[in-house]
């Protein structure tokens, strides 16, 4: 089975395939035959799962394209972490499938929306085996079109074009920094293989120089896909597509993408201290960046939004502090409680037609499921003991003390702690409190979308079991045998740091409670007391405002100087060199004068010249 | 005759045809000019295939003979074909039957005649790409410039005569220079044929002579490619002409500059090319950054394409500047590529012309309700234009890429700016017309009817199945990538 991987991706695909040449005629059915796609997807992949437990790797590889002598392949690629992420995928986005059955349920659109799904995944399944970079860097720009397609899915709306336009744009922008990047390692390494690359650089033939600036120039690429700080600014945006697509593509999967190549990548930052510092302090930068935002925002899927942007940025620190597993482990609780937080968030927006949370309102009463599953999303990624969260982030939170950054600890920490204020902040305005008048009825969520977000519910209490110092690393082992470039320094976690992670949890959940429960605070006094700094966040530092002004103005300015340079000077030219034809046309042909004589000029003065040429050169 | 002699000419079968067609009846004369145009693309392919079994097809025959003080120059009617004009000629074969198909939707007035300029101008290009001699290419040359005058200034939009001069001036000098330049190979190696050439300027590569006639065919070629600041006649052309003519002229005519930069530039001249590298790239770049910036900000659909061409183009003096077998392959792919694209593209604008008889950006708005269809094309069309993977433009720029980071690596830092431009200007340009709110200005539309889905769809596969299996080309060029490589001297 195993030696046909290659088909994992081409069952999504085809599901698009089929999707969008009978978009008309399966309006209908397309949502029940993309989940069996999807479904066939997912027990595919579980098989090679198993089948990579017994071998651990797995590669073959095709001949793709010849430049001179050297050849370029495409191929497959398992190992321990990318059939990890080759599960994960799989599964989320079957998930994710049988959810859009019921969300997407009514919209004209269907067949189209379950295509765009389906290319998606093929893209995302595509990028995680890939054995070399460029291949990756290919599936890398396709997710990209999957996440623009869907983004901009409701394409009357001038939100969702702007929102797409501009995601695409400001990943591209980050793509320039992974593409040069590739390019100047293959000019180093002489190939794009992953293998070939970590050979060359663990056998210390990159000057080290080199090593930074290519690392360097490769996280650009993961700051862009990954939604990092300054290339942010596309993903809050990105909710403008449908909440299922947020949960999948800007939660769950391809926004992980960047922190995934990091990993691919390791053995380059584990050869620069210069650039793993850079990445683990955009990370921890980011990680508490986002988390103010998310702090004052109404749009529940805003908030979720700088949420993932933060804990993106968590993972992004771990990586930089060589936390390695603890980033990947955390990638992987993640995307369980994202993506349940998403779908739990898809179906208060389902039922009650708003995002804002000021207009909801205990919702508890009324949807017991949402209201349950979403809470056990939330303490999951407080980072409450026993759910997956407590364990993913208190191992981040080892690895960044064991590395000795302490300045970047206390940044680490302060995220977690207003992590848990906004995520219960969001909770207890949306599902406890009075009910609001504004919202009259309340749709019901079909059982399509509820099983889902139970088995999700499921998975963010337990996944955390999977890599705990109290059980067995059993994730840890597993990665740990096919990234042998990590030295096996196992740092025992203290035990003052579990005390401090419970603290930040439950201290972020009281506060919360405090404030947006009981009313005990009143939320308006801080707005009172710091109105700058509140209006600062709101409106999310200025940053689109920032680009706006200086970039985008800057590339109109000299597309219009450029304009000027066209209309004046160069059609100068264009009429001097005219007229001089003209001039030399018309006393070329004296009595006639018209356009057909002017190309028999030009022709005859070609003819004189040649002969010009045989007589002065002497007939040779 | 030869095999390539039956290629050439067999346009000619077409043009013959339509004289015994009634002027007015219509109808046939499309279904007879759509069939007429499958012969070429017949022979098109037979040579295709001939040339991927190693049956390399050439035709020779003693055309020319005259004497010139004690020394005779013989000129033979040769014709022959390597890996790159392979390629192109079943490029033109392609993209001149989607012309001429596209000819019955656009064309109202004196069709007949139409489609005979239409085949006459493809005799035209299959020559150039054809010839095995330089004399032959420039006649052949020379025959592609008077149909297309005539076709842009009888069928072109409001300002056709001042663009037909134009483009008769910037073209006509373009050849002038190129006969000087011939002339002054033919007079110093005794004869025009590519292998001759090249061995004599293989011997003879340091002379101050080699220079000159390299940067007059820089110029000549620079013309019809065109380079910055010689644009501006395209330009106009991309503007004013009929869709047909712009889809082949786009398409295929400009591919012209690139095949003699390439095949006589670096071919012939590569000791002297390599001179001028830093200002090939420079010259890339504005190119590529010009065209860029120009586009975002142009206000008719048209003329964004035009500056897009450009902008394209200059990745083509990019490779070129790489001079490494990466760059030149690369090179080569994009001026295949772009052919596509452009015919693609243009295809698409006339369907849309058609239907809203504007193709001002201002007017157009969330045309994706009404004709799903032709949005959803002309999206995939930005998306090739923008090289996303998986398609042909990837394929060509990323080999450019790769080529000139070798030589020129800052060269290639400011060049991925363009690739960014170029993401803001297609998408601007797509998105704006086919999402937002539907203005209802030009009534019921209806979408794409199957005579205009069968010739983008062929142009579909072929950019994907190009970006998919590039090999597919790059068996076909190896050869021909391999001589290069020899005279640069690897």
């Amino acid at each position: 089975m195993i030696d046909y991987a290659w088909l994992v991706p081409v069952i999504p695909f085809l599901s698009f395939f089929i999707l969008i040449l009978f978009r008309t005629k399966m309006q209908k059915t397309s949502g029940l035959v993309a989940t069996i796609f999807s479904g066939l997807t997912l027990i595919y992949a579980i098989v090679i799962f198993g089948q990579l437990i017994k071998r651990q790797t797995y590669l073959a590889e095709w001949q793709w394209l010849t430049i001179g002598t050297v050849d370029i392949s495409f191929g497959v690629l398992l190992n321990p972490l990318n059939g990890l992420m080759l599960l994960l995928v799989a599964f989320v986005s079957f998930l994710i499938h049988l959810y859009s059955i019921g969300y997407m349920d009514g919209d004209k659109r269907t067949s189209v929306f379950f295509a765009y799904l389906g290319l998606f995944t093929a893209a995302m399944l595509g990028l995680v085996m890939s054995p070399n970079l460029l291949q990756f860097y290919m599936f890398w720009e396709l997710v990209g079109l999957g996440s623009f397609l869907l983004i901009g899915f409701y394409f009357y709306k001038n939100s969702a074009k702007k929102a797409a336009k501009k995601a695409f744009i400001m990943t591209r922008i980050g793509d320039m920094g992974l593409l040069i990047g590739l390019i100047l390692l293959f000019w180093q390494t002489n190939s794009f293989r992953f293998a070939d690359i970590s050979e060359v650089i663990l056998a210390g033939q990159m000057e080290s120089g080199m090593i930074t600036l290519i690392a360097i120039l490769i996280l650009i690429g993961a700051i862009g896909k990954s939604g990092q700080f300054p290339l942010h600014t596309w993903l809050p945006d990105a909710m403008e597509g449908p909440t299922p697509v947020s949960a999948l593509i800007h939660a769950a999967t391809m926004v992980a993408a960047g922190i995934y190549l990091i990993a691919v990548m390791y053995p380059l930052y584990m050869a620069s201290n210069v650039a793993l510092a850079i990445v683990a302090s955009v990370g921890a930068f980011t990680a508490l960046y986002a988390a103010t935002i998310g702090l004052v925002q109404d749009d529940i899927k805003q908030v979720l939004a700088y949420s993932t942007i933060s804990q993106l940025g968590y993972m992004l620190l771990a990586m930089g502090v060589l936390g390695y597993t603890a980033g990947i482990f955390h990638l992987f609780t993640h995307a369980f409680f994202k993506a349940l937080l998403f779908l739990a968030a898809g179906a208060v927006i389902h039922a009650v037609h708003t995002q804002n949370i000021k207009q909801m309102g205990g919702l508890s009463k009324k949807m017991k499921v949402t209201s349950v599953t979403f809470l056990i999303g939330a303490l999951a990624i407080s980072g409450f003991p026993l759910l997956s969260g407590f364990f993913s982030k208190e191992e981040i939170l080892a690895a960044v003390w064991a590395n000795g950054q302490y300045g970047l600890f206390v940044i680490a920490i302060l995220a977690a702690f207003l992590t848990s204020l906004y995520m219960f902040r969001l909770f207890f305005l949306v599902f406890e409190g009075e009910s609001k008048k504004t919202i009259d009825k309340i749709q019901p969520t079909p059982i399509t979308m509820k099983i889902p977000m139970i088995v999700l519910a499921f998975f963010a209490i337990f996944s955390g079991y999977l890599n705990t110092s109290w059980f067995e690393t059993y994730l840890a082992d597993w990665l740990a045998s096919g990234a042998t470039f990590l030295s096996t320094h196992h740092h025992e976690t203290p035990l003052w740091l579990f005390f401090v992670t419970i603290l930040l949890s439950v201290g972020g959940i009281v506060l919360a409670y405090f404030i947006y429960g009981k009313k005990r605070i009143n939320q308006e006094d801080w707005k009172s007391s710091f109105p700058g700094v509140h209006t600062l966040l709101k409106n999310k530092y200025y940053i689109d405002e920032f680009y706006q002004l200086t970039f985008v103005k800057a590339t109109n300015a000299i597309g219009t100087f450029f304009t000027y340079v066209e209309k004046y000077i160069i059609q100068l030219c264009m009429t001097f060199v005219k007229d001089v034809v003209q001039s030399l046309s018309k006393t070329g042909t004296k009595t006639q004068t018209g356009q057909t004589q002017t190309y028999g000029a030009v022709a005859f003065l070609g003819l004189v010249l040649i002969v010009a040429f045989y007589v002065l050169k002497g007939g040779y | 005759m030869g095999l390539l002699s039956l290629l050439v000419f067999s346009p000619i079968v077409g043009f013959i045809i339509l004289f015994f067609i009634p002027k007015h009846d219509m109808k046939m004369l499309h279904k007879i000019a759509l069939a007429a145009s499958f012969i070429p693309f017949l022979f098109g392919l037979l040579v295709f295939i001939l040339f991927k079994t190693d049956e390399i097809p050439a035709d020779i025959l003693k055309w020319i003979e005259f004497e010139a003080g004690e020394k005779s120059f013989v000129i033979h009617y040769e014709l022959a074909v390597d890996g790159f004009s392979t390629i192109l000629i079943f490029l033109t074969a392609i993209i001149m039957s989607i012309a001429i198909l596209a000819g019955s939707f656009h064309v109202k007035k004196d069709i007949r005649m139409f489609y005979q300029l239409m085949f006459l101008l493809e005799l035209g290009v299959l020559g150039v790409f054809a010839s095995g001699n330089l004399f032959l290419f420039f006649i052949f040359f020379e025959i592609t410039l008077i149909p297309m005058f005539l076709l842009l200034s009888k069928w072109g939009g409001t300002d056709r005569e001042e663009s037909a001069f134009h483009y008769l001036v910037y073209n006509g000098i373009g050849s002038l220079i190129l006969l000087v330049a011939i002339a002054a190979i033919f007079v110093s190696a005794g004869s025009t044929n590519f292998d001759t050439v090249m061995q004599h300027f293989a011997t003879n590569e340091n002379s101050g002579l080699a220079l000159g006639i390299a940067i007059a065919l820089l110029l000549a070629f620079g013309i019809k490619l065109p380079i910055f600041p010689l644009h501006s006649w395209m330009v106009k052309v991309h503007v004013d002409a009929p869709i047909p003519v712009v889809i082949v002229h786009a398409g295929v005519l400009l591919k012209i500059g690139a095949y003699g930069l390439i095949t006589f530039g670096i071919g012939f001249f590569p000791v002297a090319f390599e001179k001028l590298v830093l200002v090939l790239a420079i010259l890339g770049l504005v190119n590529l950054l010009y065209g860029a910036y120009l586009a975002l900000v142009q206000k008719e659909l048209r003329a964004v394409l035009a500056y897009s061409s450009i902008s394209h183009m200059g990745i083509i003096l990019l490779g070129i500047a790489a001079l490494n077998e990466s760059g030149i392959q690369g090179a080569i792919f994009q001026a295949v590529s772009h052919g596509l694209i452009a015919a693609l593209f243009f295809l698409l604008v006339g369907s849309l012309a058609n239907r809203t008889n504007t193709t001002s950006l201002k007017k157009l708005s969330g045309l994706a309700r009404l004709t799903p269809l032709l949005a959803g094309f002309l999206l995939v069309a930005a998306l090739a234009g923008l090289g996303l993977p998986g398609m042909s433009g990837f394929v060509s720029e990323f080999m450019v890429f790769l080529g000139l980071f070798e030589q020129l690596p800052w060269i290639g830092v400011i060049g991925t700016l363009g690739l960014v431009l170029t993401v803001v200007y297609m998408l601007r340009v797509v998105m704006n017309m086919t999402f937002g709110t539907y203005r209802n200005m030009f009534g019921e539309i209806k979408d794409l009817n199957v005579y205009e889905v069968v010739p983008t769809l062929v142009l579909i596969i072929c950019i994907i199945g190009i970006g998919v299996f590039p090999n597919i080309i790059a068996s076909t060029i190896q050869l021909t990538i391999e001589t290069l490589r020899l005279g640069i001297g690897g």
